[in-house]
């Protein structure tokens, strides 16, 4: 099919590129203490840009055959589309490895319910009340580019993930709780088990209400807040708005804007990484760089075309779907850790909050550095303990100043959120609103 | 087609099957500052098959029709599968079965505009956007999507059914001391393309509120009185009330169906909110879910009360209540579940916007939406523009204003409905499940609501 599309389109476009995805997936769901679905997936599609007369066309289908019907509409869409002032992806070869696991591709799904319930089985002996939600599953993606320049990369990837959500509604207190996992291979049912422990008895510790007022406390971050946090560095080093010139980082490179302890490397081969691969989604190779280097603005990321409006080296930081254009995105965000021991950072943040939870920041300003929503899991520690949860509060904070002068320590144990690997952070000052 | 999908889901050894094949066309138009960024027409072609065996699903998706009966298979394999450990019975609701074809009826028909007057079109807001000093940069997107659906039951429901959508969203962004901000307009409908025409003025307000709004203050953080425009008053009804409505947050939650018992008082007596599927030309629109059941004007709050929820005909079901047509999905890949269509809040009896205003001593007048996230029992918004409200009058712009609160307690602190309801669609959608961005619609006049925590400096 490739080698047909090939020779047609290398007479009709001056320049083309051609993606293509194949995927396959299962996965199983215990929705309310019960097993409700098992969902098996199919996705294919190709998509084509094409560049007529210095224009960049583009078009994409669901069917992989209708290969030339998408071709003639990306060379019909060319004349109005984006200049092509960049070149499409060259043959350069990644001289990197990743790690597949065909088992993501053959999973039982009577072996998945058998998990699913034992997850249930584990959370009930901690907390009966609690109502469960599971869902696992896995896959395998194949993608394909090819390009007039030369480029003809294939990847084939492995995927699995899990989700535990445990909730109870009892009036004037809804409770919930989860946590959820990405890999590129099967994760082991004892750690699922573990994840699902350790949720249900922060679960059970959130049952109790501390009453908390308004002010200004320390605050530990949880992994899975502190990603909150690090959205504004997430899109200021965007080449999108690098370009754009609306980062506060445009003029910033190899300024020395955060406290030195933050180091943020983007990591496409982490063996443990969900995100990343060999090539990115315009078939340039992928790298292993630092975006914000002891506190020092290090790396920003782009597409071909991002990197070439703003005079910068290509990154390998394309982003993609079959049905959307590249736009630069993190592979696998890596934090680096710190020295601090988490029991030590709970009496160090005595009186104030440990926040597991944010809701709804992703409405913030964050080119400005806002992170701001409501804190939906945050705990109230007391005597070096998580003592209870609090409610009805929320938190303003600039991310920028936040990240320069407030941290007081940083976790040397890190944890897994979707493809993030984060600490857990302790910082000061943070104006709470209740 | 019809009698290949309708024998397949009568022979299928399921309690239930259904099938859905959908083929839909797009056609999409962005601006990224001065550049026209992409335009492009697209294909999707798909569908589902969904088989039900004790109360447990199999779902399967296809890209390709040549191996349905396949698929059917696979479809009540995994049902079997799930049902092996299940000891329950498939409850779903009753529907009649219907047979209907559903044509397009538009007012202006996208599809008869070219493409090269579009893009003038919506090139020009562009323009018009960048036109203003201060203005560092702009975005802009168009689609529509036009959609053939097929769908059979083994309950011998066939429809067969067009749709069209439209959406626009844009945007200025402004700089100020280092600070960003953004200004937005929207547009969107299934109905009429013309809506998108003679927009120069709510593109011109989009650039004035960035550049105004980056030289603004961050709001000072407390407790305040709030006066939403309809527009963020629909967003926080869709958001802090209608996902809780929702039947699949209740059907199967014992604990939950005391806290949202029928008859349970959640506001005062001028407070009504409905959910409606019959709005013809919103995106809310919907003759028929993706169930095949018809739609209708669901009352979800009356005088106060609650009085309804949005339900599949599994979630009424196994509440022993009537589906409402809320059965939606995203298209294909995904499977229906419970989602709004239109949300509303209703008039109420406090007259104009300066009614409201007029007895607030110090508050914040909060307009538009970034959009929202629920959990249930709080919510977070981000509101588009702010300005303090002193002494009755609007005073000061305001930037970075963030409503978060407690759903029940907001809905108890509504303390004024003003009675000029209003909807504006534009190209969003809601994010439910992963679904995202499912085609709503949400209307509210203004509202003031008391004890609101606003984040802020």
């Amino acid at each position: 099919m490739v080698g047909t599309f090939t020779n047609k389109l290398g007479t009709l476009a001056d320049a083309f590129e051609m993606f293509y995805s194949d995927g396959k997936s299962l996965r199983v769901s215990f929705e309310n203490d019960r097993l409700s679905e098992i969902r098996q997936g199919q996705s294919a599609g190709i998509s084509i840009r094409a560049v007529k007369n210095g224009k960049i066309g583009f078009s994409y289908s669901s069917k992989p055959d209708e290969t030339d019907a998408v071709a003639e509409a990306a060379l019909r869409m060319a004349p109005y589309g984006k200049a092509y002032d960049y070149d499409f992806a060259s043959g350069a070869r990644s001289e990197h490895t990743r790690p597949f696991d065909p088992a993501c591709g053959e999973l039982n799904p009577d072996k998945l319910v058998a998990i699913c319930n034992h997850v249930k089985d584990t959370i009930k002996a901690i907390d009966s009340d609690a109502l469960v939600d599971c869902t696992i599953g896995g896959g395998i993606g194949k993608s394909r580019i090819v390009t007039s320049n030369e480029q003809d990369c294939e990847e084939v990837d492995s995927s699995f993930s899990f989700s535990v959500s445990l909730r109870l509604a009892e009036e004037g207190n809804f409770v919930q709780n989860y946590r959820f996992a990405m890999a590129n291979e099967v994760i082991p049912e004892e750690e699922i088990l573990t994840d699902a422990k350790e949720v249900a008895e922060e679960f059970q510790i959130a049952r109790k209400s501390e009453p908390f007022k308004k002010g200004t406390y320390p605050v530990l971050f949880a992994p899975s807040a502190f990603g909150d946090i690090l959205m504004p560095i997430g899109i200021s080093v965007n080449g999108t708005t690098i370009e754009k010139k609306i980062s506060r980082f445009v003029d910033a490179m190899g300024e020395q804007l955060f406290d030195e302890r933050l180091t943020l490397v983007d990591d496409p081969f982490h063996e443990e990484g969900a995100g990343g691969g060999l090539y990115d989604g315009e078939g340039v190779p992928t790298q292993k760089r630092a975006i914000i280097e002891k506190g020092v603005v290090n790396g920003f990321q782009h597409t071909l075309s991002t990197a070439k409006r703003c005079g910068h080296e290509p990154t390998g930081n394309a982003q993609r779907s079959v049905s959307s254009l590249p736009n630069p995105g993190m592979h696998n965000l890596v934090m680096a850790h710190g020295e601090g021991d988490l029991d030590e950072m709970l009496k160090q943040a005595e009186g104030g909050l440990y926040v597991s939870q944010m809701l709804g920041t992703f409405t913030s300003n964050f080119l400005a550095g806002q992170v701001s929503g409501n804190i939906s899991l945050g705990f109230l520690i007391r005597d070096g303990q998580r003592v209870g949860r609090v409610k009805n509060c929320a938190m303003n904070v600039n991310a920028f100043d936040l990240l320069k002068s407030n941290i007081i320590a940083i976790s040397k144990k890190r944890e897994w959120v979707g493809n993030r690997y984060l600490p857990w952070v302790l910082v000061d000052g943070v104006t709470i609103s209740a | 087609m019809k009698e290949h999908l309708t024998e397949l889901v009568k022979r299928a050894e399921a309690d239930y099957c259904e099938i859905r094949v959908e083929d839909s066309t797009q056609t999409s138009i962005a601006y990224q500052g001065k550049d026209l960024d992409n335009v492009q027409e697209s294909h999707m072609f798909g569908g589902n098959v969904r088989a039900c065996v004790n109360g447990c699903w199999g779902f399967v998706t296809f890209n390709d029709v040549d191996k349905l009966e396949d698929r059917v298979q696979e479809a009540v394999r995994n049902a079997r599968a799930a049902a092996a450990a299940n000891a329950e019975k498939t409850v779903l609701a009753p529907v009649e079965p219907v047979e209907d074809v559903v044509k397009l009826d538009l007012q202006s028909d996208p599809r008869q505009v070219k493409l090269e007057d579009k893009i003038a079109l919506f090139g020009a807001y562009n323009e018009r956007m960048l036109g203003h000093d201060g203005v560092t940069s702009t975005n802009l997107r168009y689609f529509d999507k036009y959609t053939h659906l097929r769908f059979a039951n083994s309950e011998g429901t066939w429809l067969d059914r067009e749709a069209m959508d439209m959406g626009m969203g844009g945007g200025a962004v402004a700089r100020n001391n280092g600070t960003t901000a953004r200004g937005t307009a929207s547009e969107g409908g299934r109905a009429n393309f013309d809506a998108f025409r003679n927009l120069d003025d709510r593109f011109d307000k989009a650039a004035k509120t960035a550049i105004e709004t980056a030289q603004a203050e961050v709001v000072e953080g407390g407790t305040y009185t709030v006066i939403c425009d309809p527009h963020l008053a629909g967003v926080f009804v869709h958001e802090a009330f209608g996902h809780l409505s929702e039947g699949d947050n209740v059907a199967e939650d014992k604990r939950m169906q005391e806290v949202l018992k029928l008859g349970r008082r959640f506001g005062e007596d001028y407070l009504n909110i409905w959910d409606t599927g019959l709005d013809q030309g919103l995106r809310g629109y919907l003759p028929y879910d993706d169930e095949g059941v018809p739609t209708q004007k669901t009352w979800l709050i009356k005088e106060g009360e609650l009085v309804g929820r949005l339900h599949s005909r599994e979630t009424a079901g196994r509440m022993n209540e009537k589906p409402t047509g809320n059965a939606r999905a995203l298209d294909y890949r995904f499977p229906p579940i419970p989602r709004m269509r239109n949300t509303c809040i209703g008039n109420g009896p406090h007259g104009q916007f300066e009614d409201l205003i007029k007895d607030v001593k110090l508050g914040i007048y909060a307009i538009d939406a970034y959009g929202g996230q629920t959990n249930g029992e709080l919510f977070t918004f981000t509101a588009g523009q702010a300005f303090m409200i002193r002494d009755g009058k609007i005073a000061e712009r305001v930037r970075d204003v963030t409503l978060s609160g407690n759903v029940f307690d907001t809905l108890r602190n509504i303390t004024g409905i003003a009675s000029d309801y209003h909807v504006q669609d534009g190209a969003g959608g809601c994010g439910k499940g992963g679904q995202m961005p499912l085609p709503v619609s949400h209307g509210s006049p203004h509202i003031r609501i008391k004890d609101v925590v606003i984040g802020g400096r």
